[in-house]
């Protein structure tokens, strides 16, 4: 008798602690509250988004040319550049063909201001054109490289912002999250013989809020 | 009792160009015309003489009675902004195109914003004010971008009414707009449930059924939301005609609005207008829910941090550095 009275008492306080065990764990805690995020649940998708199921989206209009990179394994383009160069091809004028002294100072390139690189290492014009043939860039292992596809000569030094820049964190696509990768180029931001972007006053200003 | 269509449109047209309407001129109209509209309403033919007045009337009528826009179906959201175009046209003789996308299915709006990139030339900022409609009198805003002192990153410490040259030396700029947050305190807030969270992420607000209140603004702890004191004013050749209902259409005095990451927009595909303006690349948008895009790759492989992160409201937009 008195045994199992024993028993029982036991039972119970074992029961009681189990419950209370229990609603401890069911209790929200707040350092697990903070670990269960919508990021899991996004991080979970690994099925790519169909890109083109954006019916809406249209083909960008500029003038553009597929990469010779690769972006997350598959294709994408980028804005062309040679049609904006002014006097492109070069070799119209950088050529065997004799020129009058006359128009010397309207075939120089005056123009061109080079601010590229620190005080000291300075780059000069030779050390992204190529030497000889005026049509192309050249980068520091000799190869030849197209004006369209700057971003192989830039990514020699630059090769943090290139590999930003194929992945997405560094440029800008033209006009559509959705649609066909298209990509901003190098150049199409930066004056490549003046990369850093001039200071100047702001396109609008703040007044306080309501 | 006449029913000469063309007639009647042509009265419409002469009416809304020689009359200018509000809310006391429509109340004054009802209390009078309240005949000839139910009349109009059951038999969808109006008396010549009052022609243009009930036209306009009837489709304010059938305005002031509809649903939240969340419990509306397709065919009932495809009415409404039709009536809305309708009633730009009589009103201000305007031609809007406004939509009523849908979310895209699969597709999850994330927003990252460089903050070593940004020079504060606030590019970003006069094209939102231009794409959504914003009220040039006050001069509202959903962007703002703070100059900040190194090290801070609370946008509380910085400058953000600055007008000199910029980028200014050891400094650097932060913005904010509305964060659509995942958990957003705003939506809880508001009474009328005019507010909510769209399934693709964006937090939206039904003008119609905005009453005013001003709670979301005072429970968005990002200062994401902005209060229509009096009528917007926007000339009319700078309106955007290409609007959504819960996006850049016209906001009456005394409602609500916020950034809508250009719901205009992004539903067709596009960049929102900031993204797109921004001159130095600092700003980052796609699809959560596609780990090929950008957004993905900037929450993979950089530093990346939320406003207030501890508050627990999960607001999609990321600031991160280089």
């Amino acid at each position: 008798m008195k045994n199992s009275r024993f028993l029982h008492l036991i039972t119970m306080q074992l029961s009681g602690s189990i419950l209370l065990l229990v609603c401890i764990l069911m209790l929200p805690h707040p350092g697990v509250a903070s670990e269960t995020s919508f990021l899991d649940t996004i991080k979970e998708v690994d099925e790519p988004f169909d890109n083109r199921s954006v019916s809406q989206v249209q083909p960008v209009v500029q003038l553009t040319v597929l990469a010779k990179e690769k972006y997350q394994g598959g294709t994408f383009r980028v804005l062309a550049r040679k049609q904006d160069i002014e006097r492109y091809k070069c070799s119209s004028c950088h050529n065997a063909k004799e020129v009058l002294g006359k128009n010397a100072f309207e075939l120089t390139h005056g123009n061109v201001v080079i601010n590229h690189g620190q005080e000291g290492t300075a780059l000069g014009c030779i050390d992204c054109h190529h030497p000889e043939d005026l049509d192309s860039l050249e980068d520091k292992k000799g190869r030849k490289i197209d004006f369209d596809h700057s971003y192989q000569l830039c990514g020699q030094c630059h090769f943090r912002q290139k590999r930003d820049w194929l992945g997405g964190a560094h440029g800008k696509r033209v006009s559509y999250w959705a649609g066909d990768r298209v990509v901003y180029n190098c150049t199409t931001c930066h004056d490549p013989h003046a990369p850093k972007f001039a200071k100047r006053f702001p396109a609008t200003y703040s007044v306080p809020l309501n | 009792m006449s029913c000469n269509k063309t007639d009647q449109e042509k009265n419409i047209l002469e009416d809304a160009q020689s009359e200018t309407s509000s809310r006391r001129t429509f109340l004054k109209g009802m209390s009078i015309g309240a005949a000839a509209a139910s009349a109009a309403l059951v038999t969808g033919c109006v008396p010549g003489a009052d022609a243009a007045a009930s036209g306009e009337l009837k489709l304010r009528w059938q305005e002031f009675f509809k649903k939240n826009y969340r419990l509306m179906t397709q065919e009932e959201k495809d009415q409404t902004v039709a009536r809305l175009e309708r009633l730009a046209a009589l009103k201000n003789n305007q031609e809007l195109q406004i939509g009523s996308e849908p979310p895209i299915p699969g597709v999850l709006y994330g927003y990252a914003f460089n903050i070593t990139r940004c020079e504060g030339f606030m590019e970003c900022v006069t094209a939102c004010v231009k794409e959504n409609n914003l009220d040039r009198k006050t001069n509202t805003q959903y962007i703002r971008i703070f100059e900040m002192e190194p090290g801070k990153l609370d946008p509380s410490t910085g400058d953000g009414q600055y007008y000199h040259e910029v980028p200014v030396e050891n400094k650097f700029y932060m913005g904010t707009q509305c964060f659509h947050c995942e958990n957003a305190p705003c939506t809880k807030a508001c009474p009328t449930r005019a507010t909510w969270r769209e399934p693709d992420g964006i937090v939206v607000v039904d003008y119609d059924w905005c009453i005013g209140c001003r709670y979301c603004q005072a429970a968005c702890p990002y200062y994401g939301r902005r209060f229509n004191w009096g009528d917007s004013e926007v000339p009319k050749e700078e309106i955007t005609q290409k609007q959504h209902y819960l996006g850049n259409r016209k906001r009456p005095m005394g409602k609500m609005e916020k950034c809508t990451f250009c719901i205009q927009r992004t539903r067709k595909g596009k960049l929102p207008a900031c993204v797109e303006a921004c001159p130095t690349g600092s700003r980052v948008f796609g699809n959560l829910l596609d780990p090929d895009s950008e957004i993905r790759y900037v929450l993979k492989h950089k530093k990346v941090f939320r406003m207030k992160e501890e508050l627990g409201t999960e607001p999609k937009f990321w600031y991160f550095i280089d």
